[in-house]
Order: structure tokens, then C-alpha cells, then sequence
């Protein structure tokens, strides 16, 4: 690759890094300026002490002693947390450690190995999450690119007008009520589907039994996205085709009497690629946000059902820290990657 | 393009006609049900179980009748006039009938008692209610008296004028009592009453089977009411029983028994308002941020162009999860979060548009005629982007719509305010997915997707006028 490529991928780089530090730093501000942090980890304190109460109640008999231990231990905690300093002082050195990937520990979650640390506990589900999406995102590319290119060529058409209704009246589907009714119909009438959830309960014995028993709970999660994401797809691709397919140099080269599937691919499909291929990726960067809750609605134990979980149970700031770092550093290398494509797709593309 | 025409293009399409004609009837009911409605309807209707209590719990609509051909209509009855009266002395005993017919083959969902605006001199009236069969046994569900005065009150006594005297027959353990006694001697049948009280409703309106168990009996039932008041002047001005239905209203009714069809139409007008005014405002943002950015240049543009490429770059979801959160669920903090979010591609697009503009001859005529920035702006920029501006407005109220319904579908929408994705996350909280009570999950969700709709239709027709090259001639 030139050094003429690199440069204007080397500063989009740069200022995605500098979304990232944005976003780390306007997490923490907002944590510690609100008092959420300090509630958070005083909760917290205030929890191991209770616990310690309980234990030392039946041990030792005097009151006061037990007052005595408590305190100390409250200042010790205390400290361990730094709660005895202010949240200005304390937080900067969580975003430091979040930026070199130090995600710190959990307080009660753990990962099915039962380890405490947060980056073990996300890259446990992160898989997760990327399977259910990108299965989808694959899907969407393979209807939509041959539907899509197909109704361009019949632009107008009876098949045409109706995809573009089904693309209108999805747009404003949510996904997760789509899922919702899903479950309602195949989980709950016809119960031909499992209702939500990752595994049989008991799960199957074997890794081939236990992967085919996982897709099976993937299937309807899986239809559920594709389903309200299809036809905005297939209407998306259709309409750049078209657009291009009406250009002079697709007229020239069918003058020139190329033959007709020549200038599809050629003269039509690798000009309209670009384009298609950015609002592929972007609509999966999109629904990273949405698979909080898609994952929700069918208890897929995923990055999106963790941040919800992580928020609606007993908040954990470092879960919470560290999701939202991941999220997004997800959606914002796909935007690297989207850019770096197109420099691949697009050679006008020299800035 | 001139207005009228606009308009008329816009109605020639399929979808604009269909988008006009649901916008209008949107628009229509919101208009009916903000009339009608109070406008504290959250906080002191939605959310008063005490206004509910005399409705059926989680049943569906009472259109589903018609399908399953069988469901016990909902029915409130009321009565002020004795049906028959002894007089002895001042007393007098006055008994009252409310009769109904039931001929499905499943008992009510309950049956309740209420009286109120009770009036007395001297002595507290007394009352007993009693249900007569159509088997002609009659079972005596409760006896009670009206509070009687308290040290230093003066007669005449007022009882029960604000809150009625309200007994839920079908859960007093004296009726499965009753029940049983009855049984004995109509049937010759030994149930005991912590048996019944597992099918309390079963036994009052069914008749024992083969099995012994409780099997539906259908005829002419009656509740009825023996009053005993001390003087002339003391009344008790009305007496009500309702027959809880198995079916109730048009959208049935959630797990406290509140009318669907209520909470969902009260949705209408917030949906509406809370697109419309969060699209209108970041319209507004992002095409004078646009417009500004591309017509200032400078300083001005790069701090414009910075901000909206972040804010374009973070994942909107989690973060808006996140501040709400932290912030406590409010209406105004989460439009101004939407807002806050999504003026950045407007921004981008409108200065990209304005760029293109200022360097047209008809700008430059203006600006040589000395025109100022601001009239140039405004009479020479702005008109070109208008029709683009609108079809984003049009475009974003959907996705406000979307957006609010999502977070409150996870339990964090504003608790004053019951919107569709409140009502669903709270079916769906509740398990009404996991138990069939699908009334509860698809209609607010229909709403959604029917409101989003129209304004999607609206926006696609809106389409082929501000770009004519998807014009399909």
C-alpha cells in the first residue's frame, strides 16, 4: 500500500481513537460528577460490611468490639475502593486502565470458568453477540445483493413496488417486538421453537450436540434481525444499482455490445460496491446497539443482555465501564475497517 | 416548487395517499383523546389500582368472543329503587334484586359487591347480600354493617361518599363457607370449603358433575341485596354488582386489570408529540448547525464538523441506556438525549448542500447587491434545502418514536407517562408472552409499528420530489 493510502486511514484512525477517549471520559465524568460512582461503591461497602456483621456476630459476644472491627474495617474498605478520595481523583486512573484493554474485576459476576475479571467475563459473550450479528449481517448481504440487484433491473416493476412497501413498513418495525411475536408464534402457539434462551435445559451432552442445540436457540433471534432488516436492504441495493445502471458508461458499454452479464459485474456492480458495502457494515455497527435489546427479549447472554443486566440488577461500574468501551470500540473499528475498504473498493478514493 | 403542487404530488403516489390518510386519522384520535381525556391521566388514572379494581384481570379483548364463541360478558350492575319494601315502624327492610343471565360455559372471573353514598340518623343500617341460583339454592355471601359514628360526630352520618363499600364476594372465605353449606344441602354433596376455595368462582356458578367437581350452570342469577335501615330519612343510594367478564373492552385488560383500549389510546397523543417535537428540534439543530458550518467556514465549521463526526461515531443505544440511568427516567431528559444524538447526519448533509450553493450565481447576484449573511441565508439558501430538510423531519419522527419505545421497553421509560413501550415492557415483565396473553404484547406494538408507518409512507413519498431522479414515471 502507498504512503498516499495510509495517510488518510492513519487520521481517520486518529479520530476514531479520539471518539473512543471522548466517549471513556464523558462516562467517567458523568459517574463521578452525579454521585452514581460514590452510591455504587458505597452500596457495595456498605454490602461486604453487612455480610461481615452477620460473621462476626456469631463469634464475637461483645457489641461493642464488633462496633470496633466494623469501623476499622469500613475505613479499610474504604480505602481499597477510594472512596477516601474524590471521584475526580480517583476515576482518571480507571480511564487509563480501560484504554490498555485493564478492564479490572467484577463484584459478584463471573464467567462460566469463574473468573472475576471483566475482559475475561465480556470475551465470554462477545462471540456470542458477533455470531447472532454477523450470521444475520451474511444473510442480508446474500438476499438483499441478489434480490436487490435483480429488481433493478425491473425497476418499477409489480415485484418491485411491493419491495418497496415491505422496506417502508419494516423501517418501522422494532426489532425486538418483531422478536417478541416470534416467540409468541413459534415458542409459544405452534412450540416448535425454543422460546428464548442459549440451551436445552439440561443442555446436550457433546460439542457437536451442544453447537447444533445452540443454533437451534439462534434460529429465531437470527430470523428476527434479518426479517426487519431485509427489506430496507434489498430496497437500499436496488435503488444505488439502479442509480448506477443509469449512468452514460453503463449505455456506452452496452452500445459497445458487451454482453449484458459482462456489464452487470463490470460496468454496474463493482461501481455500485462501495456504497453497498458501507451500508452493510453500518447497519451491523447499528444493530450492536440494537442486540441490547434483541438479546434481552430472547435471553441470549450476550454483550447487549450483559449491559442490560449489568444496569437493571445491582449497577457494577466496572462492568459498566468496560461494555461501553467495547461497544464502542466495536462500532468504531468497524467504521476503520469500513474506510479502509473503501480505499480497496473505490481507487478514486485518494483524498 | 410551489406548496399546492407539492401537495398534490404527494397524494397522486400510492403511499402518499395512504400516509395522508393515516396521518389524518392518527392526528384525528390524538385531537379526540386529548380532549377527553385529563391530562394527569398517568399518574391519577392509569396508575390508581383503586379505579381498576372492578375489572377483570388479563383477559382478552371482548371481540374474541365472536371467535371462541363462548366468554362471560363483563357486567356492572347498578340499582337505586327496592324492588321490594317492609315497612315496621321507621324501620324498614328494603331488598334489592340485580339479576343476569349467564349462559357461558365458564364461570365470571369474580363477582363483587359495592354501595355507597350512605346516609343514617341514628343507628347504623345493616345489610346481607345473598345470591339465588337458578337451581333455586341461594347462598348467603356476606353480612355487614356501616361503620356506626364516632365519638363527637354529629348525625346525619355520611359513610362511603368518596370511597364506596367494596367486598369482592368470589375471595371471602365465608362464601367458599356458604358454598359448602349449599352443596350439602341442594346436592347431598360434602365439599369442604378449602376445596372450594381453590375454584371459589367454579362452585358459585356451576352445579357438581359425575365427578363431583364443579360443572358450569347456566340461567338466571340473582344478587341480592336485604337493607335494613333504622329511620325514615337514612338511604343508602346505590347498590352495584359486577359480573366479572372473561373477556373485557376492545383490547382487553393487563395484570391489574386496567383497559387496555385506555392506557394505549392516552399513548396516542405522547407517541405523536414526542416525535414530532424531538424531530422538529433536531431538524432545526442540525440545519442551522449545517448551514452555518458550510456558509462561515472557518473555525466555526471545523468545531461543527468535529463534533458531529464524534457524536455520528458513538453507539447510540448504550449510551442513551447509560444516561438515563444515571440521570433517573425523565420525558425532557430523554428527548434532549435523542435530540443531543441525532442532529449530526442533518448537519453534515445540509452543509455539504450549502457549500454547493454559495458558490451558485444566484448567491453570489444576492451577495452583489449587497445582501447580508443572515438574508442570504435565509432567502437564498435555506429555500433550496427546505424540501431535503423536511424529508429528514419527516424520516426522524419514526425513529424518535422507535427509540422511546425501545428504552421503555427496558424499563426506562418516564413512570408519569404511560406510553406503548411502557404497557409492553410491562406485559412483557409480567411473562404475557410466556402465558398467551398476547392482547397485551401485540396491540401496543402494533401501534408502534402503524404510527412509525405512516410517517415512513409520508417520508417515501416525500422522496421523489426532493430527489426526481427516483421518480418512477
Amino acid at each position: 500500500m502507498s504512503p498516499s493510502l495510509l495517510r488518510p486511514i492513519f487520521v481517520r484512525a486518529v479520530s476514531l481513537g479520539a471518539v473512543l477517549v471522548i466517549v471513556l471520559v464523558l462516562l467517567v465524568l458523568t459517574l463521578g460528577a452525579t454521585g452514581y460512582s460514590d452510591r455504587i461503591l458505597e452500596a457495595q461497602v456498605g454490602e461486604e460490611l453487612r455480610v461481615m456483621r452477620t460473621g462476626l456476630s456469631e463469634s464475637v459476644t461483645d457489641p461493642d468490639a464488633v462496633e470496633e472491627i466494623i469501623a476499622a474495617q469500613r475505613t479499610e474498605l474504604e480505602q481499597s475502593y477510594g472512596l477516601d478520595r474524590a471521584w475526580y481523583e480517583r476515576l482518571p486512573a480507571v480511564v487509563a486502565q480501560v484504554l490498555v484493554f485493564d478492564l479490572g474485576d467484577a463484584r459478584s459476576l463471573r464467567a462460566a470458568d469463574g473468573s472475576n475479571s471483566v475482559a475475561d467475563i465480556i470475551l465470554e459473550r462477545m462471540p456470542r453477540t458477533i455470531m447472532l450479528l454477523t450470521t444475520a449481517l451474511a444473510i442480508n448481504a446474500v438476499v438483499g445483493l441478489t434480490v436487490g440487484v435483480w429488481l433493478s433491473t425491473r425497476p418499477g416493476s409489480r415485484a418491485d413496488r411491493f419491495v418497496s412497501y415491505v422496506a417502508a413498513i419494516t423501517n418501522g418495525l422494532p426489532a425486538w417486538w418483531a422478536g417478541i411475536l416470534l416467540i409468541l408464534i413459534f415458542g409459544f402457539w405452534l412450540r416448535i421453537l425454543p422460546q428464548g434462551g442459549m440451551y436445552s435445559t439440561p443442555p446436550p451432552e457433546g460439542a457437536i450436540a451442544s453447537f447444533l442445540d445452540l443454533g437451534w436457540h439462534a434460529l429465531l433471534p437470527i430470523f428476527t434481525l434479518v426479517l426487519v432488516s431485509i427489506g430496507p436492504s434489498i430496497y437500499v441495493i436496488r435503488t444505488m444499482t439502479l442509480n448506477v445502471a443509469l449512468q452514460d458508461h453503463v449505455t456506452v458499454a452496452r452500445a459497445k455490445g458487451l454482453p449484458e452479464g459482462l456489464v452487470r459485474r463490470r460496468h454496474i456492480l463493482r461501481v455500485a460496491a462501495p456504497p453497498i458495502v458501507t451500508g452493510l457494515i453500518l447497519g451491523l455497527a447499528a444493530t450492536l446497539g440494537g442486540s441490547i435489546l434483541i438479546e434481552t427479549v430472547f435471553a441470549w447472554e450476550g454483550m447487549g443482555q450483559l449491559y442490560f443486566k449489568t444496569f437493571s440488577g445491582q449497577p457494577d461500574e466496572s462492568i459498566i465501564i468496560g461494555l461501553t468501551f467495547m461497544f464502542t470500540l466495536i462500532y468504531v473499528a468497524a467504521r476503520l475497517l469500513l474506510e479502509i475498504l473503501y480505499v480497496f473498493l473505490d481507487p478514486r478514493v485518494r483524498y | 416548487m410551489r406548496r399546492r403542487s407539492i401537495l398534490r404530488q404527494v397524494l397522486a403516489s400510492t403511499p402518499g395517499k395512504l400516509g395522508v390518510a393515516m396521518a389524518l386519522v392518527l392526528g384525528l384520535l390524538s385531537l379526540i383523546v386529548i380532549v377527553t381525556f385529563p391530562l394527569d391521566f398517568g399518574p391519577t388514572q392509569w396508575s390508581n389500582p383503586a379505579i381498576w379494581a372492578d375489572h377483570p384481570k388479563t383477559v382478552p379483548p371482548a371481540w374474541t368472543a365472536a371467535l371462541t364463541g363462548d366468554a362471560v360478558e363483563h357486567r356492572i350492575l347498578e340499582t337505586s329503587e327496592p324492588a321490594e319494601t317492609t315497612e315496621r315502624g321507621d324501620a324498614r327492610v328494603e331488598i334489592y334484586d340485580m339479576a343476569y343471565e349467564h349462559g357461558a360455559s365458564e364461570a365470571p372471573s369474580f363477582l363483587s359487591f359495592s354501595l355507597g353514598d350512605v346516609r343514617f340518623e341514628e343507628r347504623p343500617p345493616s345489610l346481607s347480600v345473598t345470591l339465588l341460583r337458578p337451581d333455586g339454592a341461594a347462598v348467603p355471601l356476606v353480612r355487614t354493617t356501616i361503620r356506626g359514628p364516632r365519638a363527637g360526630e354529629e348525625p346525619p352520618y355520611q359513610r362511603h361518599d368518596e370511597t364506596p363499600l367494596r367486598v369482592l364476594l368470589t375471595s371471602e372465605p365465608e362464601t367458599a363457607e356458604a358454598i359448602s353449606e349449599m352443596l350439602a344441602e341442594t346436592y347431598g354433596l360434602n365439599v369442604p370449603a378449602s376445596v372450594i376455595e381453590n375454584d371459589t368462582v367454579g362452585w358459585l356458578f356451576g352445579a357438581p358433575d359425575e365427578d363431583g367437581r364443579p360443572a358450569p350452570l347456566a340461567g338466571e342469577y340473582v344478587t341480592q341485596v336485604r337493607l335494613a335501615l333504622a329511620a325514615p330519612d337514612d338511604e343508602v343510594a346505590w347498590l352495584r354488582t359486577v359480573v366479572g367478564g372473561t373477556v373485557f373492552g376492545l383490547l382487553g385488560t393487563d395484570g391489574s386489570g386496567r383497559d387496555l383500549a385506555r392506557g394505549l389510546a392516552f399513548g396516542l397523543p405522547i407517541a405523536l408529540i414526542i416525535g414530532i417535537a424531538a424531530a422538529t428540534i433536531s431538524t432545526a439543530i442540525g440545519t442551522g448547525l449545517g448551514m452555518l458550518s458550510g456558509y462561515k467556514g472557518g473555525r466555526i465549521d471545523l468545531l461543527i464538523q468535529r463534533s458531529a463526526d464524534v457524536i455520528n461515531n458513538v453507539p447510540l443505544l448504550p449510551l442513551l441506556i447509560f444516561f438515563v440511568f444515571v440521570f433517573g427516567a425523565q420525558l425532557w431528559l430523554i428527548l434532549t438525549l435523542l435530540v443531543l444524538f441525532s442532529w449530526p447526519g442533518l448537519a453534515i448533509t445540509v452543509r455539504s448542500m450549502v457549500l454547493g450553493l454559495s458558490g451558485s450565481q444566484e448567491v453570489e447576484a444576492a451577495r452583489a447587491l449587497g445582501a447580508s449573511s443572515r438574508h442570504i441565508l435565509v432567502k437564498h439558501i435555506f429555500p433550496h434545502t427546505a424540501p431535503y430538510v423536511f424529508t429528514s423531519l419527516i424520516f426522524f419522527v419514526p425513529a424518535v418514536i422507535l427509540a422511546e419505545a425501545g428504552l421503555s421497553f427496558l424499563g426506562l421509560g418516564d413512570p408519569t407517562l404511560p406510553t406503548w413501550g411502557q404497557i409492553l415492557e410491562d406485559g412483557y415483565r409480567t411473562g404475557a408472552v410466556f402465558n398467551g396473553h398476547w392482547w397485551w404484547v401485540i396491540s401496543p406494538g402494533l401501534l408502534i409499528v402503524i404510527t412509525a408507518m405512516t410517517f415512513m409512507l409520508l417520508a417515501l413519498a416525500f422522496e421523489p420530489i426532493v430527489n426526481p431522479k427516483l421518480r418512477r414515471d
